[in-house]
């Protein structure tokens, strides 16, 4: 499996809705509600990236006593992972605000 | 009694989306999939219906099938049969893809060439062993070793044609993202 890099706003959402232990059904729920339906991760993409975070240790299981809805949690190198690209991601909106605001003034 | 009947596939490699289109018009004709037969499907008679077909490539540990299923099952996809690494799901027309995204689109390729890349570089190695073997022996030995060359050289045209469709696939997908 290739190695996640930078992440795309796929694996963003889901790591942003694992602050907190969910299963993969909140998790997508969450993202839909969230982006009043622009957003959804199809079932397939989404236990794709579940996997792939647990194999990079950004998530871990969480709780698995219930097999069909198996809960997931940020790990600390997770929450590390987000919080940087947060930064990433408020230096191009930050980009972007400024250049707007200056071509009003 | 319940009627049944067998549709080839196209080869999952080569024609994915033409298969899940086929399996679509079947079934608004009444003729749903019941379960993955020798290279094709077998199909039984019931009430029409509109459903549109989707197919997965994973290899699944016993605890880990629920929670697949289960999130196939939350986002509108019914399943409908599995095999092996293969599993089949169906779902009412305007319900959203299964992949949503690009990478893991392309993994999914990836996973299904896993196998038949294997098979394609172990086949093509012993041909040419076999090739080599025919010309640097005589007699008995040469015989059969030309035989068995062509033998095995019927087997590993597909599976190097099969390993190449899937490859091709991953990078049209990629390239489409480029534009």
């Amino acid at each position: 499996m290739k190695q996640i890099e930078q992440l795309t706003d796929s694996v963003f959402y889901i790591m942003a809705a694992l602050t907190t232990p969910r299963h993969g059904y909140a998790v997508m729920n969450l993202i839909e509600e969230t982006t009043k339906g622009t957003v959804s991760i199809g079932p397939a993409s989404m236990y794709t990236i579940i996997k792939k975070l647990l194999q990079q240790e950004f998530i871990y299981l969480y709780d698995d006593s219930d097999s069909r809805r198996k809960t997931y949690l940020l790990t600390e190198k997770g929450r590390e992972v987000l919080t940087e690209d947060i930064e990433r991601r408020k230096v191009m909106i930050q980009l972007a605000e400024n250049g707007l605001k200056e071509e009003q003034s | 009694m319940k009627k049944i009947k067998y549709m080839m596939s196209g080869g999952l490699a080569f024609s994915e989306q033409q298969d899940m289109e086929k399996l679509r018009k079947k079934s608004l004709k009444g003729w749903h999939v019941k379960d993955f037969k020798f290279m094709g499907y077998g199909l039984e008679y019931g009430e029409k219906e509109d459903v549109i077909y989707s197919i997965d490539y994973r290899f699944l540990d016993e605890n880990e099938r629920e929670e697949y299923l289960d999130f196939f099952s939350a986002a509108g996809w019914r399943h409908v049969c599995s095999e092996a690494d293969m599993h089949l799901f169906k779902a009412a027309p305007n319900t959203a893809p299964i992949y949503s995204d690009k990478d893991s689109k392309i993994e999914k390729h990836h996973r299904q060439g896993k196998v038949i890349n294997g098979m394609a570089l172990g086949l093509l190695a012993f041909t040419i062993a076999l090739f080599f073997v025919s010309i640097f022996t005589t007699g008995t030995f040469q015989t059969v070793a030309k035989i068995s060359f062509f033998g095995v050289f019927v087997f590993t045209v597909p599976a190097i044609m099969t390993a190449m469709a899937i490859y091709y696939q991953k990078w049209k997908i990629k390239l489409k993202e480029a534009k």
